[in-house]
């Protein structure tokens, strides 16, 4: 009897080691997160390494690839950056030339007015234009209307002048930037410079004043090429 | 009979023992499993003893302890050499766990069947 109390205990008590063990286990799987890095054998780890060691050496070569392209594309930006720059100077040019950028300087400012008399007349104004221009002038405005090469003068009525469609009236100040000294010896030249011939001895009222800072504002006309084409050579 | 309940209380300890026991590390639980696959071994072994009726306790406990202790060894060579030695401990245990089963089977069979035909005998003799 001895023997078979010993038998059973010694079975029982194996059969409570084999299945606490087995339990342990089945907790110790189940709870265990597999994908955490503390878990993973040495070979998924090996792995693992490898192919981020692959994704940093792809991401690495890229990084070079772009850090390339990009001093490529400064290099081209600087270089358009000053084609750019002439490019915008001769355009700022061209616009001051044509009459569509404000301008500032010295020159002078003459002043026609009608009096009981006289009026002043369309010729009197383009007539005084193309002495301005002859002299050096580099921008002229009438009563602040910018003269362009395409503008055009003409009486409506008495004592009404349209420029560029802009109708205006005495007293006329025309402003013009150039040479203080050429304008003014231009237009006062002796008997057949402009203010004796054509103010003076038609008793018409007019004066110069030299200013030291003119500004003479951008056109206000759109000039736009309906029939006109570029030749193309 | 009383083994039968021995083998009971052996499990509800042993369930009691297994849910309250401490996690232990996944690093030492391929030990574990290869040393559950050597007793799972050792057990079946056990009852194919008792089947074939040579059962003795003293070979039953040392290979239940001997052959986890040993597969548990052999594992950790295994990991030291570089070589998964427990594979073969697996196929080993495995295989002898499928032996041992088809022992049981055969033996549980042949009992059922002429339990069937001791019994068709005594309906016959009934009639």
């Amino acid at each position: 009897m001895k023997g078979r109390g010993t038998i059973i205990f010694t079975i029982g008590a194996v059969v409570a080691l084999l299945v606490a063990i087995i339990l342990m286990q089945f907790r110790t799987v189940e709870e265990t997160d597999i994908s955490t890095l503390e878990a993973m054998r040495e070979t998924e780890l090996r792995a693992e390494v490898a192919s981020w060691k692959e994704k940093y050496e792809e991401a690495s070569k890229q990084l070079t690839e772009t850090q390339a392209k990009i001093t490529e594309y400064y290099e081209t930006m600087e270089s358009k950056d000053e084609a750019a720059k002439v490019l915008e100077q001769e355009l700022l040019q061209a616009k001051m030339r044509i009459g569509q950028e404000a301008v500032t300087g010295s020159g002078i400012e003459v002043t026609l007015e009608d009096n009981i008399e006289t009026q002043i007349d369309d010729y009197d104004i383009y007539k005084l234009i193309n002495e301005l221009r002859l002299a050096g002038a580099e921008a002229i405005s009438v009563n602040e209307v910018r003269i362009t090469a395409m503008s055009d003068v003409k009486s409506i009525a008495p004592g009404l002048i349209h420029i560029d469609g802009n109708p205006l009236h005495s007293p006329y100040i025309i402003k013009a930037i150039g040479d203080q000294t050429y304008l003014v010896s231009a237009l006062n030249q002796k008997t057949y410079g402009y203010m004796d011939y054509v103010i003076k001895s038609y008793d018409k009222t007019g004066y110069i004043t030299t200013r030291e800072s003119i500004v003479i504002p951008a056109t206000k006309k759109v000039m736009k090429f309906e029939y006109a084409e570029e030749v193309k050579q | 009979m009383s083994i039968l309940i021995a083998i009971l209380i052996g499990c509800l300890i042993g369930a009691l023992l297994g849910i309250n026991a401490p996690i232990i590390s996944y690093t030492y639980s391929s030990y574990l499993a290869i040393a559950i696959i050597a007793a799972l071994d050792s057990v079946f072994g056990g009852i194919s003893s008792v089947v074939k009726g040579n059962f003795d306790l003293k070979i039953f406990v040392s290979g239940f302890f001997g052959n986890a202790i040993l597969s548990i060894l052999l594992t950790y060579l295994g990991q030291k050499l570089n070589v998964d030695i427990y594979l073969a401990a697996i196929i080993v245990f495995v295989g002898r766990m499928f032996t041992n089963l088809s022992i049981i089977r055969r033996y549980f069979l042949e009992k059922w069947s002429k339990g069937k035909n001791k019994k068709e005998v005594e309906e016959d003799a009934g009639k």
